[in-house]
């Protein structure tokens, strides 16, 4: 919201996209985060809907509307054009825990149930929320965060695609102890080995996974449950064992 | 609260059996939202959907443009069948008023009780000023009361006053959900209301006070099921009707109302939805996405409503009634009003932790007797003057458009006099109304209330005698002439020659008044100008337009909420006015620009020729002397707003152009300025 008429007074922009003759010649990233000032003419066309479709997180007739994590869009959108970038970055990650990658390859149904899209063009959530967790990392805001307390339980996490990496933060900032099984020889299931890197650097998935460790998460990599270990082993050595494969 | 009810198993029926949709539809209404809030397209597509299905759409009270009561090329019909008077009378007017079936009378709204309205000046665009009577860009407001209304007596006589207005149409009072609200509805009934609406809280427009929703509303089954039955246990039920709004959504819904003892059933919210609302809550900011709360074009482009989509949730919603009326073995709606003897407390309720405590026997005890309306309110119109007198004589001449000069007495038992005589003009002149002076009615005696009220333009009213309240109450471009009888000239300024309440929501037209006037004078005047001896407390408060020439003392709270027109006071006295006047909108200056004095002149020269006033030759023989003493008042915002529309016509623009120009920078720079105080005019 921010700004009353900013969806009349501003157009959606797209982020900036590398010139396909320099884009031929790697596989880097082609998109960049916003510059401020876009960011915050961007954020000041939500208009803070009454009913803010965007994040219901519902399922309706079998698709999804609206973030399904609940992101709170208005809220952040409304920081954004107030400038208030370290607030932003709080209110993504109440309920966020890695922006980094939905701000890149989330198919976005927020912007597909945005009000404003009646009419207009979507605003431009993605890119938005992109441009917050970058600031983050640029800024030195996003630090690991230890624990408090430790509960004394533990965990096993198989697989460590986006789910299991999910489950993981949550868990060890719930004080448990999480140990994450991965098959590959590095983490990160469908983000380092499904999708192309001018979608998803692979140092964007590496920093994650560092940070991770850096708070008390154990990654034991190239060992295929039920063929390295089995089962029963984990049920014995943990608390809870989660199965955190499919994609 | 309908939900903690459910229905007793009964003999079900047929669907066929039960009577048609297109008969149920006829008891539907949308609510009262007004142009102004609504956006010409919304009001407008609401009007023709309503007007497709023999129901009634409402305007709300804000007017409406004329060009809307007459049909469109295609048949469909843009005029709204209810016309709502509210407490700010925008666009009260003869002709608004005989364009209706329904004159509904907003006494409070459930999502609000006891507040006013207000349409904030960013969305008082030009057009929306146009049908208001109000100056572009200048915000206004609906006051909590009617200022011709403090007891139920008054309601009474504006009930009467409307029925003059207009023969033909219904007269509704719209009450909210409120305890005690049984016995209110008794007076109302007594006071010859022909409908009764019980507003509930849950409906709420998108821009009422949030706190007000929440905590001081009251759900409709409440006041219906209390009206209801008090109606009833009075023998008043017979005649009138019981309507209820606040939040149907569904045909449940509409047939819970009905037991409970409703006739007819109002929908706003489900409506509006169905024209594309998105419950964006920001009607107040002229924002609305999707083109129905704003009046930006901008926006109002993006507006996707269709009237056939309207048409068909009536049609859904009564045939859903009919299937439920099926299943209880109901063959018409009619038979099932008030039989609260089929509801019993829902099996959901009696285990709920905490509705299992409610006891809901007195919302569903039955009463004995009849139990819908039987009998039309015998408003005695015949025994007023007009029908027994005036018309007689006059109607053959306005029909054949010609001039007439008649003298009658008149006793204060004679109430609205002129009033049908003037409905009669409109109805065949509309707006425009006769030449001047073409009907002239003459009066010696003491005239009763609400004299002259609604008289259109070509009648004018001389009356030599004294008037009580509402003299020239929504004047609408007719012309009141009281003077003081010769005998009585030599006290004539000191006296109160009329009552209270004169020239409440007056349009247009000239008012007269050789002598003081009460308190609360001219109190809504959008257009007509007036010259007056002298007058009591809240003088001209809330005005928007017009001008008033008080020749002599004012009392307290002059000018309060005052957000148009021009009041001229020539007092013995500045000082004391100067603390009489609210100085909170309104500047007093004096008056230099010739031009303008030439126009007091001439109002004053008009003064002294229809009523031979002592005070007004005084002041004319002394002319340069009284002008020394001549003061101006005049609201802020509205001479800004004026000095601005003039500065771009003298650039070259049209009305038209000027005030919508106007009103773009000055609402530039309330976007640009929020504590922007004080203004300046800005060159083209």
């Amino acid at each position: 919201m921010g700004k009353l008429t900013g969806f009349m007074d501003y157009a959606r922009e797209e982020v900036e996209e590398r010139e396909a003759r320099h884009r031929i010649s790697d596989w880097r990233e082609y998109k960049a985060p916003f510059s401020d000032e876009t960011l915050k003419r961007q954020g000041a066309r939500c208009m803070d809907c009454g009913t803010p479709f965007c994040q219901i997180g519902e399922v309706l007739d079998g698709a999804t509307t609206g973030c399904p994590i609940y992101n709170l869009i208005p809220e952040w959108n409304h920081l954004v054009y107030l400038e208030k970038w370290e607030e932003a970055l709080e209110r993504l990650l109440k309920t966020n825990n890695f922006p980094e990658f939905t701000g890149r390859v989330c198919p976005a149904p927020c912007e597909g149930s945005c009000t404003l899209a009646i009419a207009d063009p979507a605003v431009t959530i993605k890119s938005i929320e992109r441009t917050i967790i970058d600031k983050g990392f640029e800024n030195g805001w996003i630090a690991s965060r230890m624990p408090r307390n430790r509960t004394g339980k533990s965990v096993a996490i198989i697989g460590s695609g986006p789910a299991g990496l999910a489950s993981a933060d949550q868990l060890n900032q719930a004080g448990h102890m999480v140990t994450v099984y991965e098959r590959q020889d590095r983490a990160g299931g469908l983000l380092m080995y499904g999708i192309p890197n001018m979608k998803l650097e692979k140092e964007v998935v590496e920093r994650r996974v560092r940070l991770l460790e850096e708070e008390g998460i154990q990654f034991i990599l190239n060992t295929e449950v039920g063929i390295d270990i089995h089962a029963d082993e984990l049920n014995e050595m943990y608390d809870a064992v989660i199965l955190c494969t499919g994609a | 609260m309908r939900n903690l009810l459910d229905f007793k198993d009964r003999e079900s029926i047929p669907v066929e059996e039960v009577e048609p949709v297109s008969s149920i539809v006829k008891r539907f209404k949308t609510g009262a939202m007004s142009f102004g809030s609504l956006s010409k397209e919304a009001h407008e597509t609401l009007a023709i959907a309503m007007n497709r299905i023999g129901g009634k759409s409402n305007s709300g009270e804000g007017g409406e443009d004329p060009k809307r009561y007459a049909p469109d090329a295609n048949g469909d019909l843009r005029r709204s069948a209810i016309k709502q008077i509210a407490s700010g009378r925008f666009g009260v007017k003869s002709h608004y008023l005989i364009h209706a079936d329904e004159l509904q009378i907003k006494m409070a709204q459930g999502a609000k009780p006891g507040e006013g309205g207000q349409l904030p000046g960013n969305k008082v665009y030009p057009w929306v000023a146009d049908v208001r009577g109000s100056t572009p860009g200048v915000g206004l407001i609906s006051p909590p009361p009617h200022h011709d209304i403090y007891s139920i007596e008054d309601l009474a006589q504006l009930i009467y006053d409307l029925k003059n207005a207009n023969r033909e149409a219904r007269i509704s009072v719209k009450l909210v959900a409120k305890s005690g609200i049984g016995t209110i509805a008794a007076g109302v009934a007594k006071g010859k209301a022909d409908v009764i609406s019980v507003s509930g809280y849950d409906g709420g427009t998108g821009a009422s006070p949030r706190t007000s929703i929440k905590h001081t509303g009251l759900p409709w089954e409440l006041g219906l099921a209390e009206t209801h039955q008090t109606l009833m246990l009075n023998n008043l039920r017979e005649r009138v009707v019981l309507e209820t709004d606040g939040k149907l959504m569904t045909g449940k819904d509409v047939v819970m109302a009905a037991l409970l003892g409703a006739e007819e059933f109002g929908f706003a919210t489900a409506p509006l939805v169905v024209l594309g609302c998105v419950m964006m809550r920001v009607c107040h900011k002229d924002t609305c996405p999707v083109g129905i709360a704003t009046q930006n074009p901008e926006l109002r482009e993006k507006f996707m409503g269709n009237a056939d989509h309207v048409v068909n949730f009536m049609h859904y919603i009564a045939q859903e009634v009919r299937e439920i009326m099926a299943m209880l073995g109901f063959r018409t709606i009619e038979e099932m009003i008030g039989r609260t003897d089929i509801l019993t407390i829902s099996e959901r309720a009696k285990v709920h932790w905490k509705a299992k405590d409610l006891d809901l026997s007195t919302l569903i005890y039955r009463v004995d007797g009849g139990r819908t309306c039987q009998t039309k309110q015998d408003h005695q119109l015949q025994r007023s003057l007009d029908e027994s007198a005036i018309l007689p004589m006059v109607l053959s001449i306005i029909e054949q458009n010609e001039k007439v000069d008649i003298t009658y007495n008149i006793k204060n038992t004679h109430r609205a006099v002129g009033t049908i005589t003037g409905s009669e003009i409109t109805k065949r002149y509309g707006e425009e109304g006769m030449v001047e002076d073409a009907i002239t009615l003459r009066f010696n005696g003491s005239a009763g209330q609400s004299f002259g009220a609604y008289v259109p333009k070509g009648m004018t009213l001389r009356l030599t005698g004294d008037a009580n309240d509402y003299v020239g109450k929504g004047l609408s471009g007719g012309k009141i002439i009281i003077s003081s009888p010769p005998e009585a000239k030599s006290a004539e300024s000191g006296n109160i020659i009329i009552g209270n309440v004169a020239l409440y929501g007056a349009t247009t037209g000239e008012a007269y008044i050789n002598g003081y006037a009460g308190e609360r004078f001219a109190v809504r005047n959008s257009g007509a100008n007036a010259v007056v001896e002298g007058i009591g407390d809240h003088g001209c408060e809330y005005m928007t337009g017009g001008r008033v020439v008080i020749l002599g003392d004012v009392g307290k709270n002059f000018a309060a909420g005052m957000s148009g027109g021009i009041a001229y006071i020539l007092t013995e006295d500045p000082e004391k006015f100067d603390v009489l006047c609210n100085k909170e909108m309104v500047a007093i200056e004096t008056v230099s620009d010739p031009m303008e004095l030439e126009e007091v002149k001439r109002l004053i020269q008009n003064h002294y020729h229809y009523t031979a006033s002592q005070k007004a030759r005084f002041v004319l023989s002394h002319w340069n002397g009284s002008m020394q003493k001549l003061v101006k008042v005049i609201p802020r915002d509205f001479r800004h707003m004026q000095e601005q529309i003039q500065t771009y016509k003298n650039a070259g623009m049209s009305d038209r152009e000027a005030a919508l120009h106007a009103f773009e920078l000055k609402k530039k720079n309330a976007v640009g300025n929020q504590n922007l105080k004080t203004s300046t005019v800005v060159p083209l």
